[in-house]
């Protein structure tokens, strides 16, 4: 379905993926893992069709993204971006609602089949209870099952989400992360996000791709991505990596940065003893 | 997920109820529209009584009250509701298109660039039109100047749009402060050319200038009247698009939204309404910032009633203020604009102290 052959991405001048190829298995969890700026993000863009590519292409059922008409698109791939803006004093049930937004011509109204597909699309998030809540008066754990309402009302196969853990805290992560998990399961929706959290791509994905410095690093399932020497190359950590119970790998680790300041503060101190201050 | 939902058939709350407070608040804002124009009609240096007003609409009545009716109150009035509804509407699409509570016609440099045209318009019309006859200019002026203000607000909109993009999107206090700079240097080339050129007539433009419907006639409604008609058009088009140019540009994108044409779709229609009212009656602040603030407290996330109230309390906001202006210190009058606002803002001041 998703995949990429050789594609450049840049923001004006500055490149910030460089010929990268892969390809998204369907009805998986991918995760998208790399350091800050490493261009996860922005390959996440290019999938939703927001990014124009410098070189390459990104190919969706063997159709290049740009052949795509804006409307058909959304109805085959969804995109909650990091930090949505909540629109003011909005309805849980209204902004679900404008999932339905590419099923309708622009002058038409919402039939009763998008009102289902609205209430559907709570009921497997559980938002229900909050359907006449301002959403701007709900805790983040909830918000986020909102928007990931709104993505399901918009009846898509591939659910493309950026960092969706970020704002949360840990109980809220695995809830949200867990409830993905559920509508890759038995929905078989297609999931890729990318994630900060090395553990939790480890307990959830299952593909990892790794970016570095705008390009792929490697792919593969967490026990063939998530290992000691693949951590301490790409974010310059010393890991301790061992195998769960569920057979998936969990890490621990320390910055390289760490020991290095160390090193500094003490070759520091010996210089100053060996070279006084003239 | 094409999977079966129970809940699906449980409960199914209706996509758009029209809830009762909301009609409750349509019915009421419809009824003050239709007091303050009847008030309009009946109230200013000569009050007539409602057996009066009736009179004079039916053909009833003396020539006396006929022609105060007809000639001045009805034109003066109607015109007042369409400006009120040019400027609310305006100021309502430019603060949901640029995601600022503080963007209005007035604010983003679009009366001023509609001003400044329309008074060169003015005063290069009185020059080629009327050498020798200063009298004999006004109709020149009137069916024209909507047209050159229009030209004037589209080409400002347009530059404010362009200079408020950052990387590609829209940014808001990038588009605010570019809009405040330009109407700041668009006032001052309308004083400039006010002061060298437009000697024979500034008594004239510096009145339409402050904003005032002082003199309006049949020939000004029928001047905004397509306009009106044109613009409320569009928005029947624009509420859907709306609801998800609030979200950020790139989701609204991956919603299947043509986001470049609709903004630029809306932009047009909130120009075309500001500045043909710009056209007619001159810069009128204040009735942009506060009908749509007024109408979001009163009808909450709800875009078609929002628009709905903004029609109607913008139109009974300019009417009441011209009327109240031509009343209170008769003979002398108060415009528009300033009655307005000194209106409009304890009110707006209220309800944001009610903001929870």
């Amino acid at each position: 379905m998703l995949r990429t052959e050789r594609l450049s991405l840049a923001y004006d001048q500055t490149p910030v993926v460089e010929q990268l190829s892969l390809s998204i298995p369907e009805g998986g969890i991918t995760c998208l893992l790399g350091p800050n700026g490493s261009g996860k993000s922005t390959l996440l863009k290019s999938f939703a069709g927001l990014l124009t590519p410098q070189s390459g292409q990104v190919y969706l059922d063997d159709q290049p993204l740009e052949e795509w008409n804006r409307n058909r698109l959304a109805r085959r791939l969804a995109m909650l971006p990091q930090k949505p803006i909540v629109p003011e004093g909005i309805k849980v049930r209204d902004l679900v609602a404008l999932g339905r937004f590419p099923h309708r011509k622009w002058w038409q109204r919402d039939l009763v089949s998008d009102q289902n597909v609205t209430l559907e699309a709570m009921a497997m998030t559980g938002v229900v209870d909050l359907a006449e809540r301002p959403v701007e008066s709900l805790s983040g754990g909830q918000q986020q099952r909102v928007w990931i309402a709104m993505a399901l009302a918009q009846e898509t196969d591939i659910l493309l989400l950026d960092e969706p853990t970020t704002f949360l805290d840990w109980g809220y992560q695995l809830e949200v992360l867990e409830l993905l998990c559920t509508l890759n399961r038995q929905h078989g929706l297609t999931v890729i996000m990318s994630l900060h959290d090395l553990n939790q791509a480890a307990q959830f994905a299952d593909r990892i791709a790794v970016l570095a410095g705008g390009q792929l690093e490697a792919i593969g399932s967490p026990g063939e991505i998530i290992t000691e020497t693949l951590i301490n190359r790409v974010f310059r950590v010393h890991a301790n990596v061992n195998l769960g119970r569920d057979g998936r790998p969990y890490c621990s680790g320390f910055a390289e940065s760490a020991k290095e300041n160390q090193r500094l503060r003490e070759s520091d101190q010996s210089l100053s003893v060996s070279e006084p201050v003239q | 997920m094409k999977g079966s939902m129970t809940a699906a058939q449980t409960t199914l709350p209706g996509n758009h109820p029209l809830t009762s407070s909301h009609t409750k608040l349509v019915l009421a804002s419809g009824l003050c529209f239709v007091l303050v124009v009847v008030a309009g009609i009946q109230f200013g240096a000569v009050n007539l009584t409602w057996s009066e007003v009736w009179a004079g609409l039916t053909g009833e009545s003396s020539r006396h009250v006929e022609r105060v009716v007809f000639e001045l109150r009805l034109p003066r009035t109607l015109t007042g509701v369409l400006i009120g509804i040019h400027f609310a509407v305006s100021g309502w699409l430019l603060q949901l298109l640029s995601r600022n509570p503080l963007a209005e016609a007035g604010i983003l440099g679009i009366s001023a660039g509609a001003s400044l045209v329309a008074v060169i318009a003015f005063i290069i019309g009185d020059w080629v039109v009327s050498s020798g006859d200063p009298y004999n200019n006004t109709s020149f002026a009137l069916q024209y100047l909507p047209m050159f203000a229009m030209a004037g607000g589209l080409v400002t909109a347009l530059g404010v749009y362009f200079l408020g993009m950052r990387h590609g999107q829209l940014s808001p206090v990038k588009m605010t402060l570019t809009g405040a700079v330009i109407a700041g240097m668009l006032h001052a080339l309308t004083t400039g050319a006010l002061a060298f050129w437009g000697h024979a007539h500034t008594e004239l433009v510096a009145q339409w200038l402050a904003g005032s419907l002082y003199g309006s006639e049949w020939q000004h409604l029928r001047a905004l009247l397509p306009w009106t008609l044109i613009g409320l058009t569009g928005l029947a088009f624009l509420v859907r698009p709306l609801n998800v140019m609030q979200l950020d540009d790139q989701h609204a994108r991956t919603l299947g939204l043509g986001l470049n044409g609709w903004r630029a779709f809306a932009l047009l229609v909130a120009t075309l309404l500001a500045a043909s009212a710009v056209g007619v009656v001159g810069p009128v602040g204040f009735i942009g910032l506060l009908v749509p603030h007024i109408s979001r407290r009163l009808a909450g996330a709800d875009l078609p009633v929002q628009l709905v109230l903004c029609v109607l309390l913008g139109a009974v906001l300019a009417v009441l203020a011209d009327l109240i202006g031509r009343t209170l210190f008769t003979p002398y009058e108060v415009p528009v604009g300033v009655v307005s606002a000194v209106l409009g803002v304890p009110f707006f001041l209220y309800l944001l102290s009610r903001q929870p």
